[in-house]
This record gives C-alpha cells, sequence and structure tokens, in this order.
C-alpha cells in the first residue's frame, strides 16, 4: 500500500547568504568610517546653514575655547616657514630641534616665552597640560606676530584663514581675534561651523530653489 | 541552530546495521553573523558623516577718513544688538532710545518685514555684538543675514551709549 509522503520541512537555515552580506557590510563600514583626528583643542562649534566644506589645507586656524582662550593651528607643510618666519622677527633664536619639535607639534597653545617647553610636551600629555593660550590683547598680542609671520612666509599664495569658536566664547575674544587679522590686513575670513538645514520657507531657500547659487 | 537536526528523517536502521556517522561539512555560520552584525552597529555608531562647513566673513578695512565711509539712510536701517542671556535688541534709524528687546527666534520676522518695507538699496543691517555676548549669538545672528538674504550688512562695536542703554535695559529686565 502505497502510503502518501509527508515532505518533511528542513529547518535548517543557509546563514551563508546573511553572513555575507553582514560581512559586505561591515567592510563598507571599515573602509568609509574616518576617525576623528585626535582634537588638539576641545572646540564645540556653533551651527550654521553655511554648505561649504572647511578646507583642510594651507589652512591657519584659530581655535578660542571655552575660556576664551585661542590657539592656533596650522597646515604640516606650513609650519616650517611660519617658524622660521617667527623666528627672525622675534629674534626668538629658535635652534634647529626647536623646529623641529614645532613641526611635530599638533598646535600652539602658550605665549612665546614658554614656546620651547611647550613644543617638547607629548602629544599624549597635552590633556594634562593646561595651556595659557596665545596672548592677543592689546600690550602683547602675539597671535597679530603670528599672523604676521604666516603672511609673509605665504607671500603671493594663498592662506585658508579659519576661526573656530566655541558657543560659549565671549564675543570679545572673537573680536580680538578679528582685530589681530586686521591688523595684518588679513580682512576674509571662514568660521568654522556645523553643518545645519536651511529653515524652511525661508529667503534663501527660495533662492537655492529657483537655483541661483546660495550665499555663504 | 541554523543546524537543526530533524531526527526520524533517514532511513530506518534496522538491527544489526552499523552505524556509521557521516561527518557534516556544514560550519555553523550564526557566531560568525553576531559578530558580523555587532561590527558593523559599532561601525555604524562611531562614523561621523557630518564634516565642519565653514562659513564666510568679511570684514571692512578700518578707516578714519569720512569719504571712505558708507553711508545708511536713516530710513533704510536696521541696528541689531547682542546682549547677554540670549537676548536681542533692535531699533530702526539711528536712535537707539527706541531700543526694543526681542529673541533670537524673532529676529528674524523683525528683518523680514524691514527688508520688505525699505527699497533694497537702502536696506542696512548693523550688527553690534556687547562684550556680554557670546561667539554663538554672533554666529546666529550672521546666519540669520545669510538665511534671510541681506546683502549690506556690517559688524561693529556698540557705541558706549549703546552700551549704557544695554545694560539699563538688562537691569531693568532681571536679565543676568
Amino acid at each position: 500500500m502505497g502510503r502518501a509522503k509527508i515532505k518533511r520541512g528542513n529547518t535548517n537555515i543557509d546563514m551563508t547568504a546573511m553572513c555575507d552580506v553582514a560581512f559586505l557590510l561591515l567592510s563598507f563600514f571599515i573602509l568609509t568610517t574616518k576617525f576623528k583626528p585626535a582634537e588638539a583643542v576641545e572646540v564645540s562649534p556653533p551651527s550654521s546653514v553655511a554648505s561649504k566644506i572647511a578646507p583642510q589645507t594651507d589652512a591657519f586656524m584659530v581655535s578660542i575655547n571655552k575660556e576664551g582662550k585661542i590657539f592656533i593651528q596650522m597646515s604640516d607643510d606650513m609650519k616650517g616657514d611660519v617658524i622660521n618666519e617667527l623666528s627672525t622677527s622675534r629674534n626668538l633664536n629658535l635652534t634647529a630641534e626647536d623646529k623641529k619639535y614645532f613641526t611635530q607639534s599638533l598646535y600652539v597653545g602658550t605665549p612665546l616665552n614658554q614656546l620651547t617647553q611647550f613644543i617638547r610636551v607629548k602629544p599624549e600629555d597635552l590633556h594634562k597640560y593646561t595651556a595659557a593660550g596665545v596672548p592677543a590683547d592689546t600690550s602683547n598680542n602675539e597671535l597679530q606676530a603670528w599672523i604676521n609671520a604666516a603672511v609673509n612666509a605665504y607671500k603671493g599664495k594663498k592662506i585658508n584663514f579659519l576661526i573656530k569658536g566655541d558657543n560659549n566664547s565671549k564675543y570679545s575674544a572673537f573680536r580680538d581675534v578679528i582685530n589681530a587679522f586686521k591688523k595684518n590686513e588679513v580682512f576674509k575670513y571662514q568660521l568654522v561651523t556645523n553643518a545645519e538645514d536651511v529653515p524652511a520657507g525661508s529667503e534663501l531657500e527660495k533662492k537655492a530653489f529657483a537655483g541661483e547659487q546660495a550665499t555663504e | 541552530m541554523a543546524e537543526m537536526e530533524v531526527k526520524g528523517g533517514g532511513h530506518k536502521q534496522g538491527p544489526g546495521v552499523k552505524k556509521s556517522k557521516k561527518l557534516s561539512t556544514r560550519v555553523d555560520l550564526t557566531p560568525m553573523v553576531d559578530l558580523g552584525f555587532l561590527l558593523i552597529t559599532f561601525f555604524i555608531f562611531t562614523t561621523t558623516m557630518a564634516q565642519a562647513t565653514a562659513m564666510n566673513l568679511a570684514m571692512p578695512k578700518d578707516t578714519d577718513k569720512p569719504d571712505e565711509l558708507n553711508k545708511v539712510k536713516e530710513s533704510g536701517a536696521l541696528t541689531i544688538m547682542m546682549g547677554k542671556g540670549d537676548v536681542v535688541y533692535y531699533y530702526f534709524g539711528n536712535d537707539p532710545q527706541k531700543l526694543q528687546t526681542t529673541g533670537y527666534k524673532d529676529i528674524r520676522g523683525i528683518i523680514l518685514d524691514k527688508k520688505k518695507s525699505t527699497p533694497i538699496d537702502d536696506f542696512f543691517i548693523t550688527i553690534k555684538p556687547d562684550k556680554d555676548a557670546t561667539y554663538k549669538n554672533a554666529v546666529d545672528i550672521l546666519d540669520e543675514m545669510s538665511i534671510n538674504d541681506v546683502k549690506r550688512y556690517a559688524m561693529i562695536d556698540p557705541t558706549d551709549d549703546e552700551y549704557k542703554l544695554i545694560q539699563l535695559t538688562e537691569q531693568a529686565g532681571g536679565i543676568k
């Protein structure tokens, strides 16, 4: 007698395909992820509707932290020229070793008289070091000297001057920075901000919608 | 889990038939998938899509010569001042005594109203952050300029009189 064969369902699930997808996604994220470069100075910038990506090359960035202290960061290829220029203009008598340390340092965060000690601090110990910031007041405007050195070292070439201020820093610190730039005849800066959506129904949105290039 | 053995499916083994154990070549992939997704989650959370943007700012050169100064029509002038506690003060024309108080949310409407009611060539906004304002306040107002498509604006310090007025208003309003 023939008995109807009941087909038994196989409970085995083939995991291979799922595994493939998982690792494909994994490799995508590993390859596209870019770890934030170690934040030299802790600054949380405000947000704006500006959509232009902040330039990374030939950048001279002045950061203002929440206490209003000023720090200077430069692109690596600029450092050598700028320190040579500054060393001669301010008679700092820096040795070749000092200059080598300077090109390896992450940022400038002290008055010039403490610079040689500051640049010898190892990057991993920097967070323990309470930097005094670059003075920018009227009596001893060293920020102006730094900008001057950068402008002179890069004569004829374009430097991207960036200002990155903390949300809670006072406007007066920002004004000091602007004044230091102005004294060096630098009038164009870029303020580093976080991207934010353009508010719906605003003039800027209508303009962008009309196909015109949005003002930044 | 992926390899659930289904008992009783195979052929019946009679007595005396020696069981020859077949080694399965299948590998249990479940832990591997688990690990894969764990890592994916990690990378999704740590990845930063947002990149810092930059906003252009051009400042004028300081000048003492009166003929180099920009002239602003009184009818088209709007002065915005920022004080402490995220408060905005504004007045039309050139009389600071007519100071009015508002906040960052409402300033957009005021700018737009003024923009609509004045000829485009006369419209001029003066931004005056006082020394108690934060950097964020300044960026917010500059941002309003680009949001509302204001072509002519300048950022300068408030005069002493204006600063006093702001301080008086702050004291009266109890703003710390």
